[in-house]
């Protein structure tokens, strides 16, 4: 068989001239048994043999990194969550807020009623005197004393508009 | 232009980025500790992602910072334990007992020269071939240009050829 390409490609390699094909293709060649390989190429096995890439990252890196960078799915799940999470809590605050107003509402008319019941109960009224002359003169007795309070109040406010420009004067000197 | 996701876009990239880690910091306690540092800064800076234009560039070159940190922090303090530089990749190859397990003696062999070349070099060739990435892409990740990419890889097969040659012939 025929190895001169072959050979070719390793002398290139060397140069620095194979393409990242060529050197696949040298990489493949070498990676057979040794005993498949010529000898006049064997002297170069070990070269391309090292160049396999073996080392590889322990098992549970991916799982390790991702908990420390991609943990942001599960961010992202909670804030969605978090509103599902909220909403039985708003159901039961609006729940409750309905009771309270259906309570107060309730409360409210029935204690309304009661009230409206006491103006119009009549019966706890009492007459305070027997003789109708007596109870004029008392009616208007405090008659009087609701003028003479009056007419003094209007006095004391036309004095008040009467002093008012005098004032004036006084703080313009 | 595409949305970025998390889980599809930058996620994917993690075995890349902890060999990559691992080729800088050559221990793999460290290389898991930036994998997972770099997967969370990508994260925080979520809102530029529209702004960049390769996610995959953006985190490999986060990775490498912070791995180019660490080392220099290990270098720092293993400098004050022993002052004999070079027994620091050697250990640490010898007690990654995955390596030990692995194949052949030789392949080992060209895994430590590979550990030995510069972290420029070493890097460059990690990223083209054994992930496999275009010269522009690693020039993204790695900020610099083309040309500089390729003259890195150029020097690393070199010397990685050289030195493994040498080491069969004379067993050094």
């Amino acid at each position: 068989m025929d190895y001169k390409y072959i050979e070719q490609l390793v002398e290139r390699y060397f140069q620095c001239e194979t393409t990242l094909q060529e050197e696949q293709i040298l990489l493949n060649f070498f990676a057979q048994e040794e005993a498949e390989v010529p000898t006049e190429l064997r002297q170069y096995q070990p070269i391309f043999a090292a160049l396999e890439p073996k080392e590889k990252l322990s098992a549970d890196f991916t799982d390790r990194i991702l908990a420390l960078t991609e943990g942001a799915p599960r961010v992202k799940a909670r804030t969605v969550s978090l509103s599902e999470r909220m909403r039985p809590l708003l159901r039961a605050a609006a729940i409750v807020a309905v009771i309270l107003a259906f309570g107060q509402a309730i409360h409210f008319s029935t204690n309304h009623a009661n009230q409206q019941a006491d103006d119009i109960n009549y019966a706890n009224y009492k007459d305070t005197y027997d003789d109708p002359s007596m109870a004029y003169d008392q009616m208007e007795d405090a008659l009087q004393l609701m003028r003479e309070g009056f007419s003094q109040a209007r006095q004391a406010d036309s004095l008040v508009s009467v002093l008012t420009p005098s004032t004036d004067t006084t703080l313009v000197k | 232009m595409k949305e970025i996701s998390f889980r599809a876009d930058v996620l994917p990239l993690k075995d890349m980025l902890f060999r990559l880690a691992l080729r800088i910091t050559l221990n793999r306690a460290e290389a898991e500790d930036v994998v997972q540092e770099t997967m969370i800064r990508v994260w925080n800076r979520r809102e530029q992602w529209d702004k960049i234009d390769s996610i995959e560039a953006f985190t490999t070159s986060i990775c490498r910072n912070l791995a180019l940190d660490r080392q220099k922090r290990m270098d720092n303090q293993s400098l004050t334990l022993d002052t004999e530089e070079h027994d620091a990749p050697d250990t640490s190859v010898a007690s990654n007992p995955e390596r030990m397990a692995e194949s052949s003696d030789r392949v080992e062999l060209v895994k430590r020269l590979m550990d030995e070349l510069p972290e420029k070099q070493r890097s460059c060739m990690q990223l083209r071939d054994i992930e496999g990435r275009s010269y522009k892409e690693i020039a993204q990740m790695m900020n610099i240009n083309e040309q500089q990419v390729k003259v890195n890889i150029f020097r690393a097969r070199q010397t990685i050829k050289q030195r493994f040659f040498e080491t069969e012939k004379y067993g050094l």
